[in-house]
């Protein structure tokens, strides 16, 4: 019993002597439990305090638009002002604002009131959609679309003698017609999930360069390499830029993994198709900002880090913690509205949006250029500061 | 090369007030190994890591001949070769592949990285496993790698810092003799270890330094000469009690170890002793009289005191 003893009062002096790891044990857990509460708070409620914008925009004028936007607003669907035309409509869709516009067509009162006929092309309505918008959401939409327009036909029916007597003039599927368009989605249809997960964990996996970065750094501290270098005057900055290179291309490769892993396996194993992008420049651009600001975030960490606990915390479950409010765990269509507001704090949500405008919504350059210049402008900060720090160290206390 | 001036060397680390190097002043000439003695925390390393370029902020100045070292540096970027305490490489790489990366960060390539790789793998010995992983060799191995990779550019000034710390005597055997074959050539070397008899047999001159300061420095053999008329004698049996009490009363006799003595007498007086040691049946199997070794100047002039 006492050797049990003596074990169990070594183990509780090692642990308490481990902040780091008490830290990890305990302060990760609280976070999470904060940060998904918050995140799902929505999901977990009765109705829906989720609002997803729309509007709808009328060949024949804004007094159709808004009558139809009346009657579709409600649970969770928001009306906004339509957009000047289609194409307006498109490039605010593109961006996900609104994440839903019904673009009706030209004589579609006049063809409410004659007999159904699915050609009718005054009956084929057309919905732009943001890709990144849950189909969940998208389907409830769809419904409450056809609904509507068969709302307006009873409305019209009951002004025409005989149209009420006609069992087949409130047919759903002869009185209109729903074409979903996902915008910028070359699909053409609804995002799969393979789309949404990709780029969300490619960009988590391109972050946790931060682990090997730290360990062979605090490897070279220990050894005493680091130390042996600047006798040897290798400048910190071609330390640092030394490191730089090999995982950028680490991350291209992650990168080029993950895309192949979602266009040849998931369907491989059942699952729906990665929709490969239209242009790879931008998807370089974006993949090449992430990266960048992945490894200077790791050089950070594994400058300040003395230890590989130290690097844990600091580097692995910052990157979890920065998932998670960023949209990597928990997308933020799904998040509630006061979480969403905190996404973008996090650079992983820069580098999901980017993502996305290129996959999703097969944007142009000027989509992805936000998001590239946000991360470009962290990764010279972050890359600035640990020069700082290593010219700090120099000068400081050697082990 | 000519001499490294140490001149009035002070440093202390931000934050602290503790002085960790006090006004250190050395000379250090190219013509043979210069030991650095000092107890743990003597500031060794630190002087070596200013010395390196590894430290900064030092005050007093670095001159090789009268020529700023920094300045020297800039010239000559790889003059200055330093084998640190640490077994400082990469362990998960080859012995050849630290060579290579060694060299090549140090502008070394093509067939001249080639040359002095294959000529530091042969003067350290390591020819036979230069393709083994260089954190799998047994501690000589990796102490001569270690030293391997500080004389990849043929450095005007190597730094030792306790090179030999930690290896098996055979290991420690040749890394002095290789160590003791650099010297000479024009090369600055300085070497510290807390080995006594190592400094004593590689070095022509010393230094021993505690608390950051220099207390003494010279030519070993003027450094061990001792005026107060010293006789160490090293007996093969102790002496017998009455015989030492009285010595003790006579001539300071104090023991250093079994059955070796050190006493305080005249010149004249000394060979008297030595019969009168042999008559009581201690046959004296050493005698030094007027020489100190290092390690009694070390402990007397650093005190018995811990240091850590």
């Amino acid at each position: 019993m006492h050797r049990l003893l003596a074990l169990w009062n070594k183990e509780w002096l090692a642990l308490a002597r481990d902040v780091h790891g008490l830290a990890v044990l305990f302060v990760m857990p609280a976070a999470f439990i904060v940060i998904m509460s918050l995140a799902l708070s929505d999901v977990y409620k009765d109705e829906t305090g989720r609002q997803t914008d729309f509007s709808v925009l009328a060949a024949e004028g804004p007094t159709l638009a808004e009558r139809v936007a009346q009657r579709l607003e409600g649970d969770g669907f928001r009306a906004v002002p339509a957009p000047a035309d289609e194409a307006a409509a498109r490039a605010g869709v593109r961006q996900g604002k609104p994440g839903l516009v019904l673009l009706v067509p030209r004589d579609f009162e006049r063809g409410l009131r004659e007999p159904p006929d699915r050609t009718n092309p005054s009956q084929a309505l057309t919905l732009l959609v943001d890709p990144a918008l849950p189909p969940a959401q998208l389907a409830v939409f769809q419904h409450r679309v056809l609904g509507t327009v068969l709302g307006l036909r009873v409305s019209a029916a009951i002004r025409i003698p005989g149209m009420l007597d006609n069992a087949g003039a409130f047919d759903l599927k002869r009185v209109a017609t729903l074409s979903v368009e996902a915008v910028g989605n070359p699909r053409a249809g609804r995002p799969s999930s393979v789309q949404q997960n990709v780029p969300a964990w490619l960009i988590f996996g391109m972050f946790f360069v931060v682990m090997p970065i730290s360990s062979l750094f605090i490897v070279e501290r220990r050894e005493g390499t680091l130390a042996r270098l600047a006798s040897q005057q290798v400048p910190n900055s071609l330390l640092l830029l030394g490191k730089v290179v090999p995982f950028f291309v680490i991350n291209l490769g992650q990168a080029l993994l993950m895309l192949l892993a979602g266009h040849t396996l998931v369907p491989w194993l059942g699952g729906e198709v990665l929709a490969l992008p239209a242009r790879w420049d931008l998807l370089a651009a974006v993949t090449a900002s992430t990266s960048l600001a992945a490894i200077s975030w790791g050089l950070l960490v594994a400058a300040c880090a003395r230890t590989m606990e130290q690097a844990t915390v600091i580097g692995g479950v910052g990157n979890i913690l920065a998932a998670a409010i960023g949209g990597i765990m928990v997308p933020r269509f799904v998040m509630a509205e006061t979480m969403q507001a905190w996404v973008d704090v996090s650079p992983m949500a820069w580098a999901l949006d980017g993502f996305h405008a290129v996959i999703l919504r097969q944007g142009a350059a000027a989509d992805v250029l936000a998001p590239c210049l946000k991360l470009l402008l962290l990764a010279a900060v972050l890359f600035a500061i640990t020069l700082w720090v290593h010219h700090r160290q120099r000068t400081g206390p050697t082990a | 090369m000519g001499m490294l001036n140490i001149e009035g060397l002070s440093f202390h680390y931000p934050g602290s007030t503790e002085t960790v190097l006090d006004g250190v002043t050395l000379v250090i000439p190219d013509d043979g190994i210069f030991g650095l003695l000092g107890p743990n925390g003597a500031g060794k390393t630190t002087l070596i890591s200013i010395l390196a370029g590894q430290l900064r902020g030092a005050t007093g100045s670095i001159a090789v001949s009268s020529e700023p070292l920094e300045s020297v540096r800039r010239r000559q970027p790889h003059c200055l070769g330093l084998v640190p305490q640490e077994c400082a490489f990469y362990p998960m790489l080859t012995c050849l592949e630290n060579l290579r990366f060694f060299g090549g960060v140090q502008g070394l390539h093509g067939v001249r990285l080639r040359q002095r790789v294959e000529s530091v793998a042969a003067f350290a010995r390591i020819e036979g496993t230069l393709k083994r992983r260089a954190g799998q060799l047994s501690g000589g191995l990796k102490r001569r790698l270690n030293l391997a990779i500080g004389l990849l550019t043929e450095p005007d000034i190597l730094l030792l810092d306790e090179p030999t710390v930690g290896v098996d005597p055979q290991s420690r055997a040749f890394l002095l003799d290789s160590i003791r074959s650099l010297a000479g050539r024009g090369r600055i070397i300085l070497y510290t270890s807390h080995y006594m008899e190592e400094v004593q047999s590689i070095c022509n001159r010393v230094a021993i330094i505690d608390r950051g300061k220099v207390l003494v420095s010279g030519r070993l053999d003027e450094v061990l000469l001792d005026g107060s008329g010293s006789l160490t004698l090293r007996l093969r049996a102790p002496l017998p009690e009455a015989l030492a009490a009285d010595w003790r009363t006579r001539y300071a006799l104090r023991e250093e170890g079994v059955a070796r003595y050190i006493l305080r007498v005249q010149s004249e007086t000394a060979a008297q002793v030595i019969e009168a040691a042999r008559a009581a049946g201690c046959e004296p199997l050493a005698i030094d009289y007027g020489r100190r070794d290092l390690e009694q100047l070390f402990m007397q002039l650093t005190n018995r005191s811990l240091r850590d």
